[in-house]
């Protein structure tokens, strides 16, 4: 009985696949019908097009704005102004030795000796590529970013947590600026709040903000009732419950969210240059204007240096923390299973001595200078002395680091003059990189391959592409896209789509939209093919993965116009090396999640189906892939943001489409044509976001999971 | 606990900073870098005037040309840009005023609203056309643009097609219209643009070497015509078109004017923030700028020390500087 049932329940799920396949196979073959009959690009109505006049209304609004208010965000933008100047003439004037210190030891204290030689090297590293000044400069722009975000965050963050109707109103404010790439609010800012540092700062806290409000709202939610309980039972009033208790308590997820914080402030600092804030990001670009692989590869290891230290520095802060005896580990260079040899403990033994010794000057210093501090201010009030001394000698590593700034300070300033980083220690791995990419490019042999994966990808994939979805008509388009919304999602999607698409349609720019979403498809499509088996050889080998991890941690921390680069150097400009660049960018989430998701399907399955006399190919493909489908389609969705984010960048080495029409904006300082392009790319974005979410969604409920 | 760390940490970098901050304060003004090498030039031997000579301390902000860099000088976000080219710039003739001298010949007289000051010539002067290698020009028999149709296949890629391909001037914000030009003159070719000044003669290095024909958007003083035999099609002398502005949406006029016909001559000049230059704390500066008189074949010759052998731009100039004191010290006021 009841495998007739099911079987009858295949029967009618078979023939309804066969009538969406047809279905689909019919609109495919309609659409492919209608784009050869067009002549040209399709477009809206010039009726509409020319009625529709929403980049004058913008232009309109800021020129309003601009007249009406900026002497307000001027004001603003002053005051951010002045302090990032102040901040970034103490970096760049102070003794290098100063800085050096100031980096230096903090990540000592909280890292233990490996970060401190870290920073050491990084800050060597700064040096002797040249890019001090510039290091400085990124430094300040992502310090007071980062500083503004964390007291604003918090103090939002806070909020929500209080109030459950302040916490509704932030969600979808939260959602949307994480949603934006960070482009299309970046030139805006600009106008209003000028060139430079201030703007760059403004678009970083919109940028950076949204992790930390989220996780100190849900730290102090998390707070356990038990503790609330006893500590309102004891009397406390609300303010000294949240300061005294709720606060504190949520204070590593806090700490979390600073290290969120600063990580995503450093990747926008980088693209700020765009806007004309200086440091590093600007040495990149320049590097990139001059075709110099090398100088960018500095810039580039510059950022991924710094942000990897500024990563593990925020991760030991947020470890807890133990007191001073124990903290005698830290000084260990080595992993502590190498004792056994007895080269590691040669090793071990002068920084263990060393550090006892390092550990009892600070110890004594302390102390003397808590006691010293207690007996000054015993002489006007006995009780707050006492408290001061004690709160002085508990601080063991910060008073002594405080003295050899001190110290610093005092040699530049009145005994000799340390100056700038010294110029004769330089590191220049810019020439040997150079001369590699140029024997590479010679290369006859490379220079077929890659002349042969531009003419394969051009022909085959962008081109068929490229004039297909330019040349369908618009309406039926945006039919296809609304009727895949209505089945996917549901029927408000589906006509919150047909707005969006009607929107950048009635804007004059949808061949521009077709051949940016030609070459997000393209790119996505060449991720897959590349990305997926590495993810399946990472999922199969431990050791690959580890690799590969260190890679993709690697990639996804650079700036994205760091991978126009090598692009460009080996396939010359044009829109394929768009596409390429894009592939570059976009693929480590589904290199990721495909290992993830195969990784995860439980051995269970797997050892089910070897015993079933399942081959390796054939375990993979009927058990593993269908089970690790939900992980990658949210590989393919992260992977497709990723590319259309990437398409702003890519004009600058060819690509076309809406990216180039914002390109085109900002250099007429035409707000309103940039604005409506960048605009076209989010909405694009969202649309094919949501409808993979909700297939996904589709999916597990599909496999029960 | 961690919290009284962190605030007692900053109180006193705070002590620190303040302490430290006691150094007098240079002169400061902010530069755009230009977004070519020749115009990177010209900016480093101004800047290096101002710095070295006029006891200046120059900021020197990456921007790219076009009207936005227009805009922010005139905000007074930058200070000044150098070598601006007229026939490139769309937003001087709405926002300079007075006259362009050249050797004390008035050049061209703006009647702008005068919110970007014209500081002065920078010395430079420019010329724009499209090129063709000579040795394709003697093979193929091409004389002038109008031959280019006919030889339209040896001239594509991949990516053009049945058409020709133009490698186009590499930035938006240029305002080349190099497409507008090529479909006015019923010239079958794509004009690509590639990005950057470095990926466009990159891309022409390529072709040249394996001796392919291309076409080439360039313009003079720059090293490519040092290194490589370039002729020019001789695109059809230049004359302006008024009703070709933003505000007339565009409107062209045929093939009789701008953008049909090739570039003008281009007395090019530095521009800069008009309340900036006013002040009494700059006249030195503004005065040098009137003064200032750079050549093209000093440029010429700089430029093909750090694109061909591969030099720091800022040493090519220091060196420069050093051992031709005769050329500048009349633009140093006293």
């Amino acid at each position: 009985m009841s495998s007739e049932v099911t079987s009858i329940e295949e029967k009618s799920n078979n023939s309804k696949n066969i009538i969406t396949y047809s279905a689909i196979l019919i609109t495919f073959l309609i659409a492919l019908w209608l784009s050869f009959q067009s002549e040209g690009p399709s477009k809206m109505p010039k009726v509409v097009t020319d009625e529709f006049t929403f980049t004058a209304w913008v232009n309109d609004g800021e020129d309003y704005l601009k007249k009406n208010y900026r002497w307000f965000t001027k004001i603003i933008a002053g005051y951010i102004k002045n302090g990032y100047y102040f901040l970034e003439d103490f970096l760049i004037d102070s003794p290098w030795l100063l800085i050096a210190a100031i980096i230096f030891l903090p990540c000592l204290i909280a890292g233990g000796l490996r970060l401190g030689l870290y920073s050491l090297f990084v800050i060597y590293f700064w040096g002797g590529t040249g890019m001090w000044d510039e290091s400085m400069q990124t430094l300040a722009l992502m310090g007071l970013s980062v500083l503004l975000c964390v007291v604003f965050g918090v103090t939002l963050g806070v909020m929500c947590s209080q109030s459950d109707r302040f916490d509704n109103f932030m969600k979808p404010i939260l959602d949307t600026m994480q949603v934006m790439p960070a482009f299309v609010y970046l030139f805006p800012a600009l106008f209003f709040f000028g060139i430079g540092g201030a703007p760059a700062i403004l678009a970083t806290m919109i940028y950076a903000m949204p992790p930390i409000i989220r996780l100190t709202n849900t730290g102090i939610r998390q707070v356990p009732e038990q503790t609330i309980e006893s500590a309102t039972s004891f009397g406390s009033s609300k303010l000294q419950l949240l300061f005294k208790i709720k606060i504190p308590l949520s204070l590593p997820s806090i700490m979390m969210g600073i290290n969120q914080v600063i990580m995503m402030a450093l990747a926008l600092v980088v693209l700020a240059c765009f806007i004309g804030a200086e440091g590093i990001g600007g040495q990149v670009w320049l590097a990139i204007r001059n075709l110099d692989v090398g100088w960018a590869m500095e810039g580039g290891l510059c950022i991924l240096f710094m942000a990897i230290m500024f990563d593990r520095f925020g991760l030991a802060l947020s470890k807890p923390k133990t007191t001073l005896p124990s903290d005698v580990q830290k000084f260990y260079l080595l992993p502590q299973a190498w004792e056994k040899y007895s080269i590691a403990r040669i090793i071990e033994k002068p920084l263990e001595f060393f550090s006892g010794l390092v550990n009892f000057v600070c110890i004594n210093i302390t102390k003397y200078i808590a006691y010293v501090f207690e007996f000054l201010i015993s002489l006007f009030n006995k009780d707050t002395a006492k408290d001061i001394g004690e709160l002085l000698s508990k601080r063991y590593y910060i008073i002594p680091s405080f003295i050899v700034f001190f110290l610093i300070s005092f040699i530049d300033s009145s005994l000799f003059k340390i100056g700038s980083f010294p110029e004769d220690w330089k590191l220049s791995i810019r020439q040997p990189i150079a001369d590699g990419v140029k024997s590479l490019t010679v290369n006859p042999g490379f220079i077929a391959f890659t002349k042969g994966l531009r003419g394969f990808i051009y022909l085959n994939l962008l081109r068929p592409l490229d004039t297909f979805l330019t040349h369908i008509p618009w309406w039926y388009t945006t039919g296809i896209f609304v009727a895949i919304g209505y089945f996917t999602v549901g029927l408000r999607f589906a006509f919150v789509t047909l707005l969006l698409l009607l929107f950048i349609g009635a804007n004059g720019i949808w061949p521009q939209a077709m051949i940016t979403l030609s070459s997000v498809l393209v790119s996505v499509i060449l991720c897959f093919a590349i990305g997926v088996p590495l993810g399946i050889i990472a999922s199969y080998n431990e050791r690959f993965r580890n690799v590969q991890n260190v890679v993709l941690d690697a990639m996804q921390t650079l700036p994205y116009f760091c991978y126009l680069i090598p692009v460009l150097m080996f396939f010359g400009g044009g829109t394929v090396s768009a596409v390429l660049a894009t592939v570059i960018y976009s693929i480590p989430p589904i290199i990721r999640l495909t290992s993830l998701g195969l990784t995860q399907v439980s051995g269970t399955y797997s050892e089910v189906s070897r015993s079933f006399g399942g081959t390796l190919l054939q375990t993979l493909n009927k058990i593993k892939f269908p089970l690790a489908v939900p992980s990658l389609v949210v590989g393919f969705n992260q992977t497709v943001i990723m590319a259309f984010a990437m398409q702003i960048v890519t004009p600058l080495i060819g690509g076309k489409g809406l990216g180039l029409e914002v390109f085109n904006g900002l250099a007429r300082s035409d707000t309103g044509r940039g604005l409506a392009a960048g605009i076209g790319i989010v909405l694009l974005a969202i649309i094919i976001d949501r409808i993979s979410l909700a297939w996904t969604k589709k999916q597990r409920e599909a496999l029960g999971l | 606990m961690k919290i009284s760390k962190s605030i007692s940490a900053l109180v006193l970098s705070l002590v620190l900073v303040l302490g430290s901050f006691g150094t007098a304060h240079a002169k400061r003004l902010t530069a755009a870098v230009a977004d070519w090498t020749g115009g990177e030039i010209t900016c480093q031997v101004a800047v290096s005037m101002l710095e070295e000579e006029l006891g200046y301390k120059v900021k020197r902000v990456v921007f790219p040309s076009g009207t936005g860099l227009w805009e922010a000088i005139a905000a007074g976000e930058i200070d000044f840009a150098c070598e601006s080219w007229p026939s490139y710039a769309e937003a001087d003739t709405v926002m300079m005023k007075g006259p362009l001298i050249y050797d004390g010949q008035t050049m061209f007289n703006y009647e702008g609203d005068g919110s970007v000051k014209l500081l002065g010539t920078s010395g430079i002067i420019g010329l724009s056309d499209y090129y063709i290698p000579r040795y394709a020009a003697e093979s193929l028999g091409i004389k002038s643009w109008k031959d280019l149709n006919k030889h339209k296949d040896k001239f594509a890629t991949i990516e053009s097609g049945s058409k020709g391909r133009l490698i186009a001037c590499p930035v938006a914000g240029w305002n080349c219209h190099d497409q507008k030009r090529l479909d006015l003159l019923g010239i079958d070719f794509q004009a690509d643009e590639l990005g950057t000044e470095a990926a466009a003669i990159a891309e022409a290095v390529a072709a040249y070497e394996r001796k392919e024909p291309f076409l080439l958007y360039l313009w003079e003083p720059h090293w490519f015509f040092g290194a490589y035999d370039m002729v020019g099609v001789k695109l059809p002398a230049h004359k302006t078109c008024d009703s070709f502005t933003e505000a007339n949406n565009w409107k062209d006029c045929g093939t009789a004017a701008w953008p049909a016909t090739g570039w003008a001559k281009d007395y090019t000049f530095n521009y800069g923030n008009p309340d900036t230059f006013a002040k009494p704390e700059h006249a030195k500066a503004a005065e040098f700028f009137t003064k200032m008189k750079f050549d093209n074949a000093d440029q010429a010759v700089m430029l093909v020390e750090v694109k061909q052998k591969n030099r720091d731009l800022k040493e090519v100039v220091k060196e420069w500087k050093d051992n031709n004191p005769d050329k500048w010290k009349s633009w140093i006021p006293k």
